[in-house]
């Protein structure tokens, strides 16, 4: 996940500040706020598409009301009365469809679970679609002439950037992200980029690190390209914007587990299938916000440039992009973390590196191995959002070469100190490789797996269960696992199947409007068809759970950081580090702490949306209208009335937005928790791809998308103007 | 008045006159809403409706209806009316920023509508330039280069639009100032940034909408100061969109006042305040200084037998205020005398009677 950016930390942009606010101007505010919230996280960009779409999809309907009000009998006026309520109206035709449910439920009697009768088996189908494409691969022309060359192409980039690296040896490679990063920003990320690739060397995983930073460093350049292209489509033809923005929408809440199982379909287990995954992942965030800054940027600037007699072309290029700029970079650095985060899971495919390397830990319960492989990810993520984010805001800001104090850096900032610099990294590089060190020196490693395993033994032996008062961390799990988690599944899917569809229907439509229920209902139903029932009520079950621990402890810790702003100045750079790592890394620590199981896929989830929704409850909380708190400090409220009474209704929209995120964030989690016996989808995914079972596989991954679109839809508060 | 003559030259078919208005604008219409249905509006039966009536009956706003108005060589003319009355898409209008919907506009003689799209650029480039209220300057780039912006689009070498760019940038007073960015200044030297960029395409016209009105009043009356001297030193001819009475008297040579799309009166400052066309006109000016804008011209009356030859002289463009000075020093009535001749005497009651918005005894007579 990808970290705060300028703007969060400041959501106003500072270049306005100067600006007088005249009624014109207004207009832009609004969309200003949507961007500086949309960073809070990668799928936060949905805010701005949230509070638009409120504005679009408002249910209206005071008209049967109002008639029914005006007949006036006593009865009709009691009808009338519950009527008026809003939810209850909206309730009305569900009521309609259970009528219409039931008889269909009571043509196929049984258990709860989805009629076998309205399933479809799709393996059949589906195995040989996929034995089809593995025999023609090589022979048929749509592999031939189009993917066949994709792949190539995608192969020797990747291995390109490979041998370069490898090429620039250790040495070089380190003083050029030492000295980009001091460029950038100074000193300290300077330092701190040495300090991180110097810890990837002495974790031993030198050689993994530089794969992974090849695969993402072609995933993300394309994916840049890609998203910038379709942005600007978007950003610059409001038709586009609309066929897109729901595809878009969609691609950025599914998990990204959904995304593997297409490309090894098409391109088989390996590097082209990791790389395509990768930046089918991470070409969403950069087209949304190449769009929202073109479509953002400042009406006022671009009329002046028309009324200069600027051509189309002209106000593109001098205005309309420079405009949007800091969307643009935004974009950039999102696309690298999601980029980051894709191509460490995308190691279930094929990928290789780092990645791989905790895969492989994980699977054999090697933590130590695991974490030797997981901090180097940790750290690399940290290293390239601090640097782009130092990127952003130097572009954001006024780079004045002249002005520098530092004699080294006003040397090193011109455009010639882009030369200097990539000179002094070659310099570097030729020095390693005459002291023959391009790889990384074995006798410098610090093999810390046994260690870390000794520690996890120790763990194992003294805090897993038994631990006086407090109980082991294996009892926890059991405990959670037996007393949520399975009482929650078994009354799932003991439940018959309509009511949960009639249960999906009746919150998405509470929460959304009629096309949002439409929406998850479909999407439950398909499940259902797919003949997938039993194990996606199991992962439902998991992200429930863990979307209420994490609800819980999220606007706990929020409600307390919104109190003070020392909390929260303490709390940011937590915040900062947690969002930015990848999903894939929360699985390490879980697994020493409570082994392998369902509760530690659900506490991995916790760990891993609860940034997000710290975040945004806590900027929701602290951005309430500071004269409503006022006016009730002033008639003398007290701390938990004002909380009560003015800081949560007017953080509503933040809170709905937060559980929505919540949601979303948790699914991704306790799919990918397949991996660490998590069991129901996320596992007949990896067991599809560890088999060569692609139907089993891909009806998973259907079942993944589903169930994204239903978690999303019935969180989805689009009813907040 | 200095008359620009070069800017003639950008169509030699123009009729070679003095006359010949800069901006010639005839039964323009601007109607927003679906394309087909707009287009309807202007001349049909729905003309005349109010604009909650025309939404209603065809859901379109007519943002502009039916206006005519000449632009003359070297005057300012003002257009001034309250929020949502039109001025601003008027003003748009003229360079086709917001398309009209029907009537004539040319410039200098030549049709604007029916320019293509590249000589309509080449007229945004070169004849009309346009200062905006919210500035529209780019942020990323240096003030200098704000100025020069427009310069770039004419394909101006760098080095050359530079230089004109900053000479520019003196001339509105911001020297020192070339290499900071927009958010880095004051709202009025923004305006004054913008009102650089207008000068530095040396245009026939500059347009100004509602410039000053995101200014705080003591900048706002600096910068009109700026504008005058502008037009005083230069003589160029202007177009300027203001909802601010006190303003549009300050600056304007002539006056448009709109209402809902329409011109309910033009003429000049002491016309509108003098003798409003209508009661809209009168309430608007009604606490406008009135012995600041008239002039003795509309308090004379004729001189009695004996008058004629003594007391002070004054110009017929004396206002009122100088006059009751006069009046005043002297202790009798004051003569308005016109190159040697004396067209008529202002006395104290004359003079009351304009500060008091009483009509003037005589002014009837003088008027006809």
């Amino acid at each position: 996940m990808t970290a705060a950016t300028p703007s969060v930390r400041d959501p106003r942009d500072p270049s306005d500040s100067g600006r007088p606010q005249a009624p014109g101007t207004g207009r832009t505010r609004p969309d200003a706020r949507d961007e500086g919230r949309a960073t809070a996280g990668r799928r936060d960009t949905r805010e701005a598409r949230d509070t638009r779409e409120a504005r679009d999809t408002r249910p209206d309907g005071d008209g049967p009301t109002r008639r029914h009000a005006s007949t006036g009998r006593p009865a009709a006026a009691r009808a009338t009365a519950l009527f008026s309520h809003r939810a209850a109206r909206k309730l009305l035709p569900l009521a309609v469809a259970a009528a219409l449910l039931v008889p269909l439920a009571l043509a196929f009697p049984g258990a709860g679970s989805w009629p076998a009768q309205l399933a479809v088996d799709l393996s059949g189908p589906l195995g040989r679609a996929g034995d089809w494409i593995i025999d023609h691969r090589d022979s048929h022309p749509l592999f031939l002439y189009f993917f066949g060359h994709v792949s190539n192409a995608v192969v020797i980039c990747v291995r390109a950037v490979y041998t370069v690296l490898l090429a620039a040896g250790w040495l070089g490679v380190t003083a050029l992200a030492g000295l980009v990063a001091w460029r950038l920003a100074g000193i300290r990320l300077a330092l701190t980029c040495v300090a991180a690739f110097a810890a990837c060397g002495l974790l031993g995983m030198w050689v993994p690190t530089m794969q992974t930073l090849a695969l993402m460093a072609v995933a993300v350049t394309a994916a840049v390209a890609v998203g910038a292209l379709l942005g600007l489509a978007a950003g610059l033809s409001p038709r586009t914007d609309r066929a897109l923005r729901p595809v878009l929408d969609t691609m950025q809440v599914l998990p990204a587990f959904a995304y593997l199982l297409p490309m090894v379909l098409v391109f088989g287990i390996g590097v082209p299938a990791a790389v395509l995954a990768t930046v089918v992942y991470a070409a969403p965030p950069m087209a949304r916000l190449t769009a929202l800054g073109l479509r953002d940027a400042d009406a006022g600037v671009l009329e002046a440039s028309a009324s200069l007699g600027a051509t189309g072309r002209q106000r593109l290029f001098s205005a309309r992009l420079p405009l949007a700029r800091r969307q643009l970079l935004l974009g950039v650095n999102q696309a690298i973390m999601t980029g980051l985060s894709m191509a460490v899971i995308a190691s279930v495919i094929g990928a290789g590196g780092l990645g791989d390397r905790v895969y492989q830990a994980l699977a054999s319960v090697d933590v130590g191995a695991a974490l030797a492989a997981g901090i180097p990810i940790v750290l690399l993520a940290v290293v390239l959002d601090r640097t782009a984010d130092a990127a952003g805001n130097r572009l954001g800001a006024t780079p004045d070469p002249a002005r520098e104090k530092h004699l080294l850096r006003r040397v090193f900032g011109g455009w010639y100190g882009r030369l200097l610099t990539v000179l002094a990294a070659v310099a570097a590089a030729v020095a390693g490789r005459i002291a023959d060190t391009s790889l990384w020196p074995e006798s410098w490693t610090v093999p810390i797996a046994e260690p870390v395993n000794r520690a996890v033994a120790w763990m194992t032996a003294h805090l897993y269960s038994g631990v006086p008062v407090v109980g082991g961390t294996a009892d926890w799990s059991a405990r959670f696992t037996g007393w949520v988690l399975d009482p929650l599944r078994t009354g799932l899917q003991a439940a018959p199947w309509w009511t949960l569809l009639l249960l999906a229907g009746a919150v998405a439509l509470l929460v959304g409007t009629w096309r949002t229920a439409l929406t998850a209902v479909l999407a439950l139903a398909a499940i259902g068809v797919l003949g997938v029932w039993e194990p996606s009520l199991d992962t439902l079950s998991q992200v429930l759970a863990a979307v209420a621990v994490t609800l819980v402890l999220g606007f706990a810790i929020a409600v307390g950081a919104a109190r003070s702003a020392r909390a929260q100045r303490l709390l940011r750079p937590v915040l900062d580090v947690c969002q930015t790592m990848p999903q894939f890394v929360y699985l390490i620590p879980v697994v020493a702490l409570f082994g392998v199981g369902r509760a530690p896929a659900a506490a991995a989830a916790v760990v891993y949306a609860l940034p997000a929704v710290v975040r945004i409850t806590t900027q929701g909380l602290s951005e309430v209208n500071p004269a409503a708190m006022e006016a009730a400090r002033s008639l003398g409220a007290t701390r938990s009335q004002q909380l009560w009474q003015v800081q949560l209704p007017l953080a509503r929209p933040a809170l709905l937005l937060a559980v929505n995120q919540a949601v979303v964030l948790v699914l991704a989690v306790v799919i990918i928790g397949g991996l660490v016996g998590g069991g129901a989808l996320g596992y007949d995914v990896v067991l599809g791809l560890a088999q060569g079972d692609l139907a089993t596989g891909l009806v998973a991954g259907a079942a993944i998308v589903c169930l994204g679109l239903l978690l999303d839809r019935v969180t989805q508060p689009a009813k907040e103007a | 008045m200095t008359h620009d003559v070069n800017a003639m030259t950008h169509d030699p078919a123009a009729p070679e006159a003095a006359d010949t208005p800069v901006f010639s604008v005839g039964g323009l219409w601007k109607v927003f809403g679906p394309k087909a249905a707009a287009a309807k509006v202007p001349g049909s039966e729905h003309a005349e409706l109010a604009p909650a009536a025309l939404r209603e009956a065809t859901g379109c706003t007519a943002a502009v209806r039916d206006v005519s108005f000449d632009v003359r060589k070297g005057e300012v003319f003002v257009v001034m009316g309250l929020s949502g009355s039109g001025k601003s898409t008027l003003v748009r209008c003229l360079t086709r920023l917001i398309e009209p919907t029907a009537g004539t506009l040319s410039i200098d003689g030549e049709d604007v509508l029916a320019m293509d799209a590249a000589r309509l650029r080449e007229l945004r480039r070169h004849r009309a330039a346009m200062v905006f209220q919210h500035f529209g300057l780019l942020p990323h780039r240096t003030v200098l280069d704000n100025v020069a912006y427009g310069l770039e689009i004419q394909g101006v070498s760098r080095a050359e639009r530079r230089a004109k760019a900053a000479e520019m940038v003196a001339k509105v007073g911001l020297d020192g100032l070339e290499d900071r960015r927009p958010g880095q200044l004051s709202g009025g030297q923004q305006q004054r940034v913008g009102l650089a960029r207008a000068l530095a395409a040396d245009p026939e016209v500059l347009l100004f909408d509602e410039p000053f009105s995101a200014l705080d009043p003591l900048i706002r009356r600096e910068m009109q100061d700026e504008v005058a001297r502008l037009h005083h030193d230069e003589g160029r001819t202007m177009v300027f969109i203001t909802h601010d009475l006190a303003e549009a008297l300050r600056l304007g040579d002539r006056i448009a006042l709109m209402r809902d799309g329409r011109i309910v009166q033009l003429g000049t400052p002491e016309e509108i305040v003098g003798s409003p066309a209508d009661d809209y006109v009168r309430e608007f000016v009604r606490d406008v200084p009135r012995e600041q804008v008239l002039t003795v011209r509309s308090a004379m009356r004729p001189a009695a037998p004996g008058e004629a030859d003594q007391g002070p002289a004054l110009a017929p463009a004396t206002t009122v205020v100088e006059a009751i000075e006069a009046v005043a020093r002297s202790g009798g009535p004051a003569r308005v005398v016109d190159r040697g001749r004396c067209l008529g005497v202002v006395d104290d009651a004359a003079l009351l009677a304009v500060v008091a918005g009483l009509p003037a005894p005589a002014a009837r007579e003088v008027a006809a």
